[in-house]
């Protein structure tokens, strides 16, 4: 059937694919259900029970005159237990059968026929028989309690390891990936986890068993949704819409419905399909469920942490911003108005101390202006790098100058290793990196005490090294220090946001570059940054020379 | 195209910057903030200048043709039309220094101007002394004699034409890249030079993408020869991102 259905739809297109939006072809691989197997299996059983009738006869009858008839009825029980045990309780009764019928043609007189000289025979054979019926049952019995222990004890450790795998991946996809090849390859059925999209839209988020295309069968939409609305069971072996093979599970936590797993095959379920069958569907359902749970919870915990981490840096932007904006506006406001008011009585050197203070708010504003901007850029991913081959020596050079008025008395020590290779960098930000880092260096430390600035470079790797002798760091702050707005308790009376340093980790990790803090031996920090130069440019240097080997006098 | 300062001031040098040098030069200010237009006003005609002003870049290249001003001050960002499309139409014909405003992080700008004919930059803000600097800067270079034998500049004396360079008297070797790097340089003393016209002028023109990494060594190179120290220098500077400036320390 469904090769002739598969036939079909590959010469013409079959009207109810238009109107189903859920196929889903069947593997038609080993169904583990407990349908009777057919054909050869079936009659294996019969076949051995009589043979083992066939030689027992065969030994009773060469060597009988040893037993007495009493014997021989009992040693024909052995195939009715054999068969009880090994193959249930139909092939059990069949070996009665034809035991009773073997005992009587070859053993009871008169001999080869099926007629029986004394009446008694006929009460042994009902004892025969009833023995055999009852341990015959007893034995299947057995059998199937074994069997659907061992089953069920397979199906409880393959749960219990899958709640373990699903308990250790942290995405939901692979969660519901493990859980429907579990249940695909525990019931060799088709199933589906359909849960609602961005839109609300029930859609397959995982699904296992559609590889093949031997057979088709269809999800209904509509049932879905019911289940998915209703959170009851629907489907196969419910009392809802129970006319399909499939069945429409919720993944249920206490009061909400997650989505819809849907197992099920194109054929009827076997009509013994043993309760616990679905039980086990409804504790994958769970699992699912719990999982799904798991993962919506810690989506929403992050959610709400990057939430309050966003209200504390957006309440920590603002204090700090409104106190830095607002001290260097409030000495250029004051100053300029004591300046306008104060013009016949304040003397010149009274002016310009008055004048010095306007410029150093003013220069403080801007420092905190561009500090913001670089971060809006950084944060924005505006930031572009503008690599170039530079002169790193250069680059410090230039960032010295630019931090010469804010050094005042300090001495900058500093030790550029002879024939730093050429580095790709963008040299206005590693400048402004420099000049964030001297600057702070001459920030919290006292005036007079030396910075030294170390260049070096290895294995092309290049090492910039500023050490200061000032206030310097906790080991604990060591890596805070870089985060957004962060001020060490020690360096809190000195102005600033807590910009620089979180630009200069960004601009060095654009770079591919690393940045971290020490404490110094003594007193002081320590900051180094590690850049990697990239591959040296075209070994021009030589060819250079050569051009001017000449020299002017 | 355009004009590289070094160039254009070699062409026409109007009678009135000679001499009792640009004390009145006119000074066209082409900005859209009234608060700067203000500023560079009173500022200007303190030291001495007289000012124009225009709001708008359409009104600034119709001020410069009609009152031709000795020196622009133009700021790139005006609202109807881009400052550098400004630059450019003003310098198909006119020779005058312009200066233009900009603001921080935008190199790119900074460079295009200069590569297309702006004399020199100012990163906005500013401070006055170093604006007014810029404009002595520029207007001097347009008077100087083309045929000026000897530049001074600081403690370094560059002879044109017995191609010898001294330090506070004492002669340097040069190489012959070095000696027209220092030469280029020293023309345009104390006004910025970009990559490009640098390249141009001391390599010529071919190559110039390549040519970027000879640049960086050769300055290397000068610096070790007139720099004090070569590690903090105080005569060769460099503007990241834009180009290099033979400066006078003083």
């Amino acid at each position: 059937m469904g090769l002739s259905c598969l036939k079909k739809t590959s010469s013409s297109r079959p009207k109810w694919r238009v109107l189903t939006s859920y196929v889903v072809p069947w593997s038609s691989s080993e169904q583990l259900l407990d349908e009777p197997r057919v054909g050869r299996a079936k009659v294996i059983p019969y076949l051995s029970v009589t043979l083992m009738v066939a030689i027992l006869t065969l030994m009773f009858w060469k060597i009988g005159y040893a037993f007495t008839l009493v014997n021989l009825a009992l040693l024909y029980l052995l195939p009715v237990l054999v068969s009880a045990v090994r193959w249930g309780l139909g092939s059990a009764f069949y070996a009665a059968g034809i035991g009773v019928v073997a005992f009587d043609f070859f053993f009871v007189p008169p001999i080869h026929t099926f007629t029986v000289s004394d009446i008694r025979y006929f009460v042994s054979f009902a004892v025969y028989l009833a023995v055999a019926a009852f341990t015959a049952s007893l034995a299947a019995e057995l059998r199937k309690r074994v069997r659907d222990s061992r089953e069920r004890e397979s199906v409880t450790s393959a749960l219990f390891a899958l709640s373990n795998q699903v308990a250790a991946a942290r995405d939901l996809d692979t969660v519901l990936g493990e859980i429907v090849g579990h249940a695909s390859r525990t019931f060799g059925l088709a199933t589906v986890i359909m849960l609602p999209d961005a839109s609300g839209q029930l859609t397959a988020r995982a699904q296992m068993g559609l590889t093949t295309v031997n057979g088709f069968t269809v999800v209904e939409p509509r049932v879905v949704s019911w289940v998915f609305e209703h959170g009851k069971m629907a489907g196969y072996g419910t009392n809802t819409h129970r006319n399909t093979s499939i069945l429409y599970v919720p993944l249920k936590t206490e009061s909400t419905v997650h989505g819809v797993m849907c197992i099920g095959t194109q054929r009827p379920l076997g009509k013994d399909n043993p309760h616990w069958h679905i039980r086990v569907v409804q504790a994958l359902a769970g699992l699912a469920a719990v999982s799904i749970a798991r993962v919506r919870y810690e989506e929403k915990a992050q959610i709400a942490h990057l939430t309050a981490e966003s209200e504390r840096l957006r309440t920590s932007l603002l204090d700090s911003i409104s106190h830095e904006l607002r001290t260097p506006l409030a000495t250029i406001i004051g100053a300029v108005t004591g300046l306008i008011d104060g013009e016949n009585f304040l003397s010149n050197a009274d002016r310009q101390e008055l004048l010095v203070t306007v410029r150093e708010g003013a220069m403080r504003m801007n420092r905190l202006i561009t500090n913001l901007l670089g971060m809006v850029r950084l944060e924005s991913g505006m930031l572009q790098l503008n690599k170039k081959w530079c002169d790193v020596a250069d680059i410090v050079g230039v960032a010295l100058r630019q931090v010469k008025e804010s050094l005042q008395n300090r001495k900058v020590e500093v030790n550029l290793q002879s024939s730093l290779p050429p580095a790709a960098v963008d040299e206005v930000l590693i400048e402004q990196v420099l000049v964030n880092l001297m600057s702070n260096a001459a920030k919290y430390s006292a005036d007079g005490t030396t910075i030294e600035l170390d260049v070096m470079e290895y294995d092309g790797v290049l090492t910039i090294r500023i050490r200061d002798y000032g206030i310097g760091i906790e080991a604990d702050d060591a890596e805070k220090i870089f985060e957004k707005f962060y001020r060490t308790d020690t360096g809190k009376n000195v102005p600033g946001t807590g910009l620089g340093l979180a630009i200069c980790k960004g601009i060095i990790q654009a770079h591919g570059g690393e940045i971290f803090a020490r404490p110094g031996e003594k007193a002081g920090t320590v900051i180094t940054i590690r850049l990697p130069v990239g591959d040296a440019p075209e070994p021009i240097l030589e060819t250079a020379e050569e051009f001017s080997h000449e020299l002017i006098d | 195209m355009g004009s590289g300062p070094g160039e254009h001031g070699l062409k026409r040098v109007p009678e009135a910057y000679k001499g009792a040098v640009l004390m009145g030069a006119k000074v066209l200010i082409i900005d859209d903030e009234v608060q700067i237009r203000k500023l560079l006003r009173v500022t200007l005609e303190a030291h001495g200048y007289s000012t124009m002003e225009a709001s708008t870049g359409r009104e600034g290249v119709l001020k410069t043709s009609m009152d031709i001003p000795d020196l622009l001050i133009l700021d790139l960002g005006l609202p109807d039309m881009d400052g550098r499309d400004v630059l450019r139409q003003i310098r198909e014909w006119a020779t005058m220094p312009i200066i233009v405003l900009t603001v921080r992080d935008d190199e790119a700008g900074k460079v295009y101007a200069l590569d297309n004919g702006a004399d020199d930059y100012m990163t906005k803000p500013f401070g006055m002394s170093e604006l007014m600097a810029r404009i002595r800067v520029a207007l001097r270079h347009i008077a100087q004699q083309p045929d000026e034998p000897i530049i001074q500049v600081g403690p370094l004396q560059i002879d044109l034409s017995r191609r010898v360079v001294e330090k506070n008297g004492e002669p340097i070797k040069l190489t012959p890249i070095e000696y027209d790097l220092l030469k280029a340089l020293a023309i345009n003393a104390n006004r910025v030079m970009t990559h490009r016209q640098l390249l141009k002028q001391v390599w010529g023109e071919q190559g110039t993408e390549t040519a970027g990494h000879y640049l960086r060594v050769y300055v290397g190179h000068l610096r070790k020869k007139i720099e004090d120290n070569a590690a903090q220098p105080n005569l060769l500077l460099t503007e990241p991102g834009v180009g290099y400036r033979l400066v006078d320390p003083n």
